[in-house]
């Protein structure tokens, strides 16, 4: 099978999920939860294929395009989520979390985003593409499931409910922080200074992942030495990770800078 | 009194959650405003503004005094926070204090008590044995019919966010040290040429230069190819010997002596006029020939007809050295899949040429021209020799703070690491001794993993539970 048609089995796969995790929402019922675990399962491993004969037919690695990075995100988001299910048993995150995996899976599949595969320009072939660009998204996608579950404390008024989802959290900043300062902020330094023999030069993406990495430090400080808790956790958790997306996203179409590849 | 309350102001958490937010505020700024521009381009830019920007160093921003003074002050702010922290810290790790009180115990969260059918050696030496098996570092204090053990165990978890900071404070320091030690400058070498790198007791030598792309058909212009690699192959030279050659390209640098050098650019000195002057017309291809007439621009009168065979080279000029080949010949001229030349058909609906001009055996121009369209022809100046001269753009940078950025970034993610995955885990006991029975209080602390911790803590109580 080729990538088009895994990545399009890909995709029914997780709005099936989205679907049941919908249902569940509204029934309450645990089985159906537990559908729309397994289809996202199948869908991460269906995904994980078509990504993997996308590397093998391009030769490189499948982000250097805003399709193939938006592909992976997705992935990486599926992922997370399943570390944090599988974890801490979150059913709950699960329908906001794959309506916002299928709309990036829509967003790669529309016609604004070009799918061919290119021959790499001569600045991406190094392996730290591989280690910059994957780590640092799954750092994101644990900073979109964080996001999630910001939200929905700010959104419910069960206090039992509020509790954990700000423990969830928490326990996705814990893992997203770490992953993003080590692929965003060390591997990047250490590919600059490779490719462009600067470790940093105040370029617009570079800035922007500095300016995500502060919010996010000013939340671990204010939770952790100011005992912040609960609602103001929760923004400043949000703008980390609208952050973060502007950081993935807007850079690229709103400014101008030297990470022009995706 | 004074010097105190600076010491007060700088070891504020407050202040850093300030200068965390203005630090993250002027960065944004930063890049909505373009850095490192024309006066001129800010002035069409913003108009009015633009005086007022360069005021405020707006225009370089994360160089502005203002900037680099939050920078300052949050390196001063992460100094007097570690310090003033780490003594306290210290001791709680290597010399505490082993003190508690059972009814202090008690209103801990993680907590247990129990009655154990045995004196107190006895008691005690099995919940040593339990909480070492556990991994803790125990240590006791006794007194008569009363004991009081402290068990803690991956310590080093407490010193992560130090370590964090210490890693910070590393960066800023390599971050000030490649600002004033730091030097770069690009080095503009033809082939063959030598140049003496600056800072340097040596001299590097551009031996070839070549570009390689990923589609080598040369019926495709230069632009149309996509660039797979630029190749400066040069020579190290130490008093006039060679001592290294190195292939110098995109994410491959040369290391030599702490000087790396990348690189950065290419491209080629202006031609000589006569090269670009030349233009060709496609008249007839009748049996297999092609009839060519080239063209001076600077000459009107100028005009050679050519009868030439696809793939056959032909002398156009003998006293300039100048030669033709038509390399292809297509009838029916399209752009195919991925903008490469073919026919449709093979009738001569669209002749068309692919024709290399040569000096010598310098090719100096190429290009389609077509019979139909002679203003569309274009004739590229060739990159290889004979055209203008290629030069390679390599930069030299001597940067003595490289090491200690990589330092502090190691520092992060350890501490990254102990902050976030290496929790300690303290338990506290009092053991006290009534009629040949022990009564045993326990509490555990735990800052992360509160949830294996009380399993942990769980487990421990159980085993001392259960009869032996």
């Amino acid at each position: 099978m080729n990538e088009s048609t895994l990545f399009t089995l890909a995709f029914i796969l997780y709005i099936l999920s989205a679907f049941f995790y919908l249902a569940f929402l509204f029934s309450k019922k645990m089985g159906t939860a537990r559908t729309g675990s397994l289809m996202a399962w199948a869908g991460l491993a269906v995904h994980t294929a078509a990504l993997i004969v996308r590397t093998i037919e391009s030769g490189h690695a499948p982000f250097t395009n805003m399709y193939e990075s938006l592909s992976f995100l997705s992935w990486a988001s599926v992922l997370a989520f399943i570390i944090i299910d599988f974890k801490f048993k979150v059913p709950r995150i699960g329908p906001y979390l794959m309506l916002i995996v299928v709309g990036l899976v829509a967003l790669a599949s529309s016609p604004l985003m070009p799918k061919a595969a290119t021959p790499l320009v001569p600045a991406l072939q190094s392996y730290w593409l591989w280690l910059h660009v994957s780590v640092t998204l799954l750092g994101e996608a644990f900073f979109a499931v964080a996001f999630i579950t910001s939200i929905m404390y700010l959104a419910t008024t069960d206090p039992a409910k509020k509790e954990r989802m700000d423990s969830v959290s928490y326990r996705c900043v814990a893992v997203g922080f770490p992953l993003f300062t080590l692929g965003g902020l060390v591997f990047g330094m250490v590919w600059a200074y490779k490719a462009w023999g600067t470790f940093w030069s105040w370029d617009p993406k570079e800035v922007w992942s500095l300016i995500t990495w502060l919010v996010f430090a000013l939340y671990l400080h204010t939770r952790i030495v100011m005992g912040w808790k609960g609602k103001r956790s929760a923004i400043i958790a949000l703008v980390g990770f609208l952050a973060a997306l502007f950081t993935y996203f807007g850079v690229n179409y709103l400014l101008s800078g030297l990470h022009s590849y995706a | 009194m004074r010097m105190k309350s600076i010491i007060k102001f700088f070891s504020s958490v407050k202040l850093a959650i300030g200068l965390l937010i203005a630090l993250a505020l002027a960065s944004v700024l930063g890049t909505l405003i373009p850095q490192g521009r024309t006066v001129e381009e800010y002035a069409a830019r913003y108009g009015q503004l633009s005086g007022f920007f360069t005021r405020l160093q707006l225009t370089h921003l994360y160089h502005s005094v203002w900037y680099l003074t939050l920078l300052g002050f949050f390196a001063l702010n992460i100094v007097v926070c570690t310090l003033t922290r780490l003594d306290p810290k210290f001791r709680r790790a290597f010399h505490p204090r082993v003190q508690a009180e059972a009814k202090n115990l008690l209103v801990l969260k993680i907590k247990d008590r129990l009655k154990k059918n045995a004196p107190l050696p006895e008691a005690k030496a099995e919940l040593v044995k339990a909480l070492r098996g556990a991994r803790y570092r125990v240590r006791e204090s006794s007194a008569a019919g009363r004991a009081i053990l402290l068990a803690r165990k991956k310590i080093w978890g407490i010193f992560g966010s130090d370590f964090v900071h210490a890693g910070l404070l590393v960066i800023i320091a390599g971050g000030i040290v490649s600002g004033l030690a730091g030097f770069r400058t690009e080095l503009k070498l033809h082939e063959g040429e030598v140049q003496t790198v600056p800072r340097a007791d040596f001299s590097i030598r551009l031996d070839k230069f070549t570009t390689l792309y990923y589609d080598e058909d040369p019926g495709l212009n230069p632009e149309q190819r996509q660039v797979k690699s630029w190749i400066s192959a040069v020579t190290v030279l130490e008093n006039g010997r060679e001592v290294r050659t190195h292939n110098i390209e995109v994410n491959h640098p040369l290391r030599y002596k702490g000087s790396n050098f990348y690189q950065s650019s290419y491209g080629f000195d202006p031609a000589p006029a006569a090269t670009v002057d030349l233009a060709f017309e496609l008249k007839t291809f009748e049996g297999g020939r092609l009839e060519i007439w080239a063209k001076k621009k600077s000459v009107p009168s100028y005009l050679k007809k050519l009868s030439l065979k696809a793939g056959e080279r032909t002398i156009l000029d003998e006293t300039e050295g100048l030669s033709i080949i038509a390399i292809r010949y297509l009838p029916d001229f399209v752009l195919g899949e991925g903008n490469k030349p073919e026919t449709r058909s093979a009738q001569p609906n669209n002749p068309a040429a692919f024709i290399e001009a040569y000096r010598g055996e310098d090719q100096i121009v190429s290009g389609w021209v077509f019979a139909n369209f002679p203003d569309f022809t274009q004739m590229h100046a060739s990159s290889s020799a004979g055209g203008g001269q290629p030069f390679s753009v390599i930069e030299a940078a001597r940067d003595p703070g490289t090491w200690l950025i990589w330092a502090g970034c190691v520092l992060i993610m350890a501490g990254l690491g102990l902050a976030f995955y290496w929790p300690t885990w303290e338990i506290k006991a009092v053991l006290e001794e009534a009629q040949s029975k022990t009564e045993l209080v326990a509490g555990g602390l735990a800052t992360k993993s509160r949830e294996a911790f009380t399993a942990e803590f769980e487990k421990l109580m159980a085993s001392l539970r259960r009869p032996k």
